[in-house]
């Protein structure tokens, strides 16, 4: 257990003593690595002389993508209520005084992974169909999922042309944070506002970074819960189907979506949960603008690593790496001729 | 000085993905040498071919820049395309590379956006260079 973690978790049993009105004892901690928008923790308690593991989300000095950690938190509470799965929500602090910056502390879903990449290999095939199955099998759900119903439109704006939207938004984002001339995210950009859709038919909660990588699941594959709500908006149900879709996830694999089942089999078990049948010309602009959101957000963390004070490794990574992928992913699916080198063949 | 910097970064890459990363103390330090010794396989490529792409994207450019000028020599920001024409990066060292680059792409982004309704030679030519573009600067990784 790394010492300089210890005055943390010591602190943080200070405050849940304070919140349960009981003794609660410092075990250990360790900091999770991946959680790129929060400084993420596992905190080992000892309250009524049992051991207790709690997740604790701070605040970081700068952060990749640039969220509201109370949106974040009611939306975990939201789809908690609504049983979908998802950590318990158990306490949103926004005082700093207590951890320096704030934080939330989530109830640890024992005994699981979000190791995708551990399931590589033709021994693990059934294993990564099934939880491929319920991965789009769950989006399916949430996506039929009425927003009004889940309690998130008391803390959403509800859009009245998502697409445009986010298109706004995520242009933005570029605009802003872009440290040298982004011609593909330019070309993309015209693209998207030159063939945009009507609004949307539906609504529904979107995720907003639903992948392989952002649930925990059991080791007989089944999915205990869904993480890294912090971009989650009202907006169309396609928009979290097409980010799931991106090559980029299982890269340099782009035929298996999320590095789980075929393209063809996702789509329809997401229209199965949902209900919903995929319009390919209206998808196609959520696949194309997928690749222009994730495109926003590793040029923003290239802007967050040169000019933050945060070094994590992942905004460098994501500013080199994923920035060439993501702009060789968008000039495949863009150029006349669709050569479809990384992008796969569209729907 | 280290002879063939790209090599020898190259080779603290594999040291820390081999050797260091999986003998972390916890996970998110080993997870995060991983995820360094990636960077350092992209720096080792980019530090062998950061002045030879830049400059094979400005002497791309020059040629599409041309061909607008010979097209459509009254197209909006014409001036400034055949400004970029005329001049040379200021020296070799990466910083002026890069300044001289962001120039001729800014003025890239110009052209095509105003070629897309008015010359589709002229669009389809700038995807192509997007392609050469983006494969030239791609980073060829192997899973660490």
């Amino acid at each position: 257990m790394p010492i300089a973690l210890v005055p943390l978790g010591e602190q943080l049993c200070r405050y849940l003593e304070r919140q349960w009105q009981k003794p609660v004892q410092f075990v250990a901690i360790q900091q999770i690595p991946g959680g790129a928008s929060r400084e993420t923790y596992r905190v080992v308690l000892r309250v009524d002389s049992d051991e207790r593991t709690v997740i604790l989300r701070r605040d970081p000095k700068t952060s990749l993508i640039d969220t509201e950690r109370a949106h974040e938190y009611r939306t975990y509470q939201a789809v908690w209520r609504a049983g979908f799965p998802v950590p318990e929500p158990l306490f949103l602090e926004e005082d700093g005084a207590w951890l320096e910056r704030p934080f939330s502390v989530m109830a640890e879903v024992p005994g699981c992974s979000s190791r995708v990449a551990d399931l590589a290999g033709d021994e693990h095939t059934e294993l990564r169909a099934a939880l491929g199955r319920q991965k789009w099998s769950l989006l399916g759900r949430l996506s039929a999922m009425d927003p009004a119903e889940l309690g998130v439109t008391g803390f959403m704006s509800v859009p009245v042309h998502p697409a445009l939207h986010e298109l706004d938004y995520w242009a933005d984002v570029i605009e802003a944070d872009a440290l040298h001339p982004q011609p593909v995210a330019a070309a993309a950009i015209r693209w998207l506002r030159a063939h945009l859709p009507p609004p949307s038919e539906r609504l529904a909660l979107v995720h907003g970074d639903y992948r392989s990588g952002n649930f925990l699941f059991a080791p007989d594959a089944s999915i205990r819960a869904v993480l890294d709500w912090e971009m989650a908006h009202i907006g169309d149900p396609l928009e979290d189907l097409a980010w799931s879709l991106d090559p980029l996830w299982p890269w340099p694999e782009r035929h298996l979506a999320g590095g789980l089942l075929p393209r063809h089999d996702a789509v329809a078990i997401w229209e199965a949960a949902s209900g919903m049948k995929l319009d390919r010309e209206v998808f196609r602009w959520w696949q194309v603008f997928a690749s222009v959101k994730a495109l926003a957000i590793w040029i923003s963390s290239t802007e967050d690593f040169a000019n933050g004070e945060a070094k994590e490794p992942i905004l460098a990574v994501a500013g080199w790496v994923m920035t060439d992928r993501q702009n060789r992913i968008l000039v495949d699916r863009l150029h006349p001729e669709r050569p479809a080198r990384y992008a796969e063949a569209l729907l | 000085m280290i002879p063939a910097g790209g090599r020898s970064l190259a080779d603290l890459a594999m040291k820390l993905a081999a050797d260091i990363a999986p003998a972390a103390a916890t996970e998110y330090a080993g997870v995060n040498a991983g995820l360094m010794a990636m960077l350092l396989l992209a720096l080792a490529q980019e530090h062998e071919r950061a002045a030879a792409v830049r400059m094979a994207d400005i002497d791309a450019i020059k040629v599409l820049f041309r061909q607008a000028e010979s097209a459509h020599p009254d197209a909006p920001g014409a001036g400034k395309r055949a400004s970029f024409c005329e001049r040379e990066p200021k020296s070799l060292l990466l910083s002026d590379l890069d300044r001289f680059h962001a120039e001729g792409l800014a003025a890239l982004i110009e052209l095509h956006a105003w070629c897309e309704g008015e010359d589709s030679a002229l669009d389809r030519a700038i995807w192509d260079f997007l392609v050469e573009h983006t494969e030239r600067h791609k980073f060829e990784l192997p899973a660490l």
